[in-house]
């Protein structure tokens, strides 16, 4: 709902602009759906220049339906799947990240979130040489973790200083800051600033909720309204620069004996197109406990409660190989 | 750079009729001005400048991002990190075991969260921090001051004296051993009432006092630069008492949680959180876990202290 301003299109000019506020015309909306003939009298302005200037309008703020063939070859050309660098993850997500959609992994603390993103990221960087952005809301993100799981990746100490460049790290705790920093992001990349960005495909988000969390519930009633703004970001960026968002989120219960469900609420659950659950594997005899198992809770591709094993060890998150039974830090 | 108003940190009712009135981008509200802000939505002229002060703020803030101003900009690559991390020092724990699986001491610009049976010594272990915090850097210490917030009542001076005089004298014997000039020199204002002069002490008797205090310490911190230790003596204590609202208990954690990584970020200070223990019954066995565990996601491997770790104290 924009505002009628002096230069909005190039009919509408500075003196109209007074002219139609006095009459109750304000916004696109209000001039577009009002009756023009009625308008002209009122105003005084001539019924063909208005005529011009809705059609510009409309062809301004207006969406165009598409032709669902059109939208499919878009979207063969311009979706990747890129690939997570564990193998068992990507067989949980149909072979991959797929661009252009938002994929949410939640679990509780402690579950190995942190620990995938990471080592999503370090695969992304050296693996497909690609620029990686990471959003660090709590304080989670400890670069020589990053670094242990580049040695363990590649040999050369050049591509491991090479990869580690490739990953952009923004601290932001709050939920303005985040919100700032993605708007940033959009900002550079419609600009098309190659500079230190570099060919970015995947954002990932550790963690929504905890930026989320303190504004939800109770009496305060713009916790929603952010949280769907943020929803509404990420969503965008996704689509408009076929970019792959992984997103983290914390689990609740609903009773002490209830089932994990995902936090945020329902109206979150509508946000991202994929979820993954993370857990503890139930503690064995081993002191360090690094298996954790992924299950599929959400996904447009592939039937629910699919379940994996992933080992975060030392050498970033791998799929635990039949082998070897333990492999402890 | 065109902020969408719905993201800009304005009163939530004023956002509401700012994008009623039909304004979509920072950039509109900034070309209006004051007068005609006041005038469309219905709202004193106070009141639009000031708004109009926070999105000037918020634009400002933002082009010196992208300009990339140093210092507050908290955007870095991994590489930067890396070699700020590598830089930093830990605060030992004077019991070579702790230290050993912490990866060398209480990290700096992350929270640690310490748990254990009542009685089996994390006030003890937060008082040996407090102190090893301040130690010279010639003796491979900080050289900081400590914040020490105790919500239980159980900070004894007394055995803080005791810890501090340990510590004095076990630095006072590395000097004698290696006689070094600056050992000497950093040996003369390392003494017992230098230590307790920086350990900042406040009580809070309920969780607002925490709240508040916590909200309250940036400031305190910018005063006193040098502080690179923050303890909350229990944590858990006001919020398990009394309180009926479990889902405002919560958000006040989560809140709690995102100040404190605030100003361990900001800070550059360690943050150590000590917990209760409460226990699980589950269908055939009971066990011990950590109290407020899902609500506050501590950042660093909480120790069930379970009553063996040697050498704690220093002396």
């Amino acid at each position: 709902m924009a505002l009628l301003r002096a230069a909005l299109c190039p009919g509408l000019t500075a003196q109209m602009v007074p002219l139609l506020r006095a009459s109750g015309v304000r916004t696109v909306v209000d001039f577009v759906s009002s009756d023009l003939e009625d308008v002209a009298q009122k105003c005084s302005l001539s019924y063909k220049a208005l005529v011009a200037v809705r059609r510009v309008l409309l062809a301004q703020f207006s969406a165009f339906p598409a032709n669902g063939a059109d939208l499919y070859e878009e979207l063969k050309s311009s979706t990747a799947i890129l690939s997570t660098g564990i193998p068992s993850l990507d067989k949980l997500l149909d072979s991959g990240l797929y661009t252009g959609e938002v994929t949410e992994l939640m679990g509780a603390p402690g579950s190995g979130k942190t620990q995938v993103c990471l080592s999503i990221a370090a695969s992304m960087s050296l693996g497909l040489k690609q620029h990686v952005l990471f959003l660090d809301s709590t304080g989670g993100f400890t670069a020589s973790r990053l670094y242990q799981m580049l040695q363990a990746q590649a040999e050369d100490e050049e591509e491991q200083l090479e990869a580690l460049q490739r990953v952009q790290v923004t601290r932001v705790f709050d939920v303005y800051e985040m919100l700032r920093a993605l708007q940033e992001l959009r900002d550079s990349l419609s600009q098309q600033v190659l500079s230190s960005t570099g060919p970015l495909k995947v954002v990932l988000i550790d963690s929504v909720s905890a930026v989320i969390y303190p504004l939800l519930g109770g009496k305060q009633s713009e916790g929603l309204a952010l949280m769907m703004q943020l929803a509404r970001e990420l969503k965008m960026l996704a689509r408009e620069f076929s970019l792959a968002v992984v997103v983290t989120n914390q689990v609740t219960r609903d009773s002490s004996a209830g089932p994990l469900k995902p936090a945020l609420g329902r109206s979150w659950s509508f946000v991202p197109s994929t979820r993954v659950l993370l857990q503890s594997k139930e503690a064995t005899s081993e002191k360090t406990n690094t298996r954790r198992i992924a299950s599929l809770a959400k996904s447009p591709r592939q039937p629910t409660g699919i379940q994996v094993v992933l080992d975060v060890g030392s050498g970033g998150a791998q799929e635990l190989s039949p082998a070897t039974p333990t492999q402890g830090l | 750079m065109q902020r969408d108003v719905g993201s800009l940190p304005l009163a939530p009712a004023l956002r509401a009729r700012l994008v009623a009135a039909g304004f979509q981008t920072a950039q509109e509200l900034l070309d209006t001005g004051p007068c005609g802000l006041s005038k469309e939505i219905g709202i004193s002229k106070e009141e639009a400048l000031e708004a109009l002060q926070v999105v000037r703020q918020e634009c400002h803030s933002d082009a010196t991002q992208t300009a990339g101003a140093p210092g507050t900009s908290r955007k870095c690559t991994a590489l930067e990190l890396l070699e700020q991390e590598q830089a930093q020092g830990f605060i030992i724990t004077f019991c070579s075991a702790l230290d050993n699986i912490l990866g060398g001491g209480v990290q700096l610009t992350k929270i640690t969260e310490i748990c254990g049976e009542p009685g089996v010594g994390k006030t003890q272990l937060c008082m040996q921090l407090a102190v090893d915090v301040q130690i010279p850097e010639c003796f491979g210490g900080l050289a900081g001051e400590a914040v020490f917030i105790d919500t239980e009542g159980s900070f004894m001076v007394d055995r803080v004296v005791d810890v501090a005089t340990a510590c004095v004298q076990h630095c006072q014997l590395i000097a004698e051993a290696h006689q070094e000039e600056d050992h000497l020199k950093a040996l003369e204002t390392f003494s017992l009432e230098s230590i307790l002069s920086h350990i900042y002490y406040f009580r809070c008797r309920d969780y607002i006092e925490l709240l508040a205090q916590v909200y309250l310490l940036p400031d305190f911190l910018s005063e006193h630069s040098k502080v690179r230790l923050v303890v909350i003596d229990g944590i858990a204590f006001p919020f398990r008492h009394d309180f009926e609202d479990l889902s405002l208990r919560t958000r006040l954690l989560n809140g709690l949680a995102q100040q404190l990584i605030i100003i361990a970020n900001d800070h550059k200070a360690a943050v150590v959180l000590t917990n209760q223990m409460t226990t699980r019954i589950g269908q055939s066995q009971s066990t011990l876990v950590p109290a407020l565990a899902a609500a506050v996601p501590a950042k660093e491997a909480a120790i069930p202290a379970g009553g063996h770790c040697p050498n704690l104290h220093a002396g």
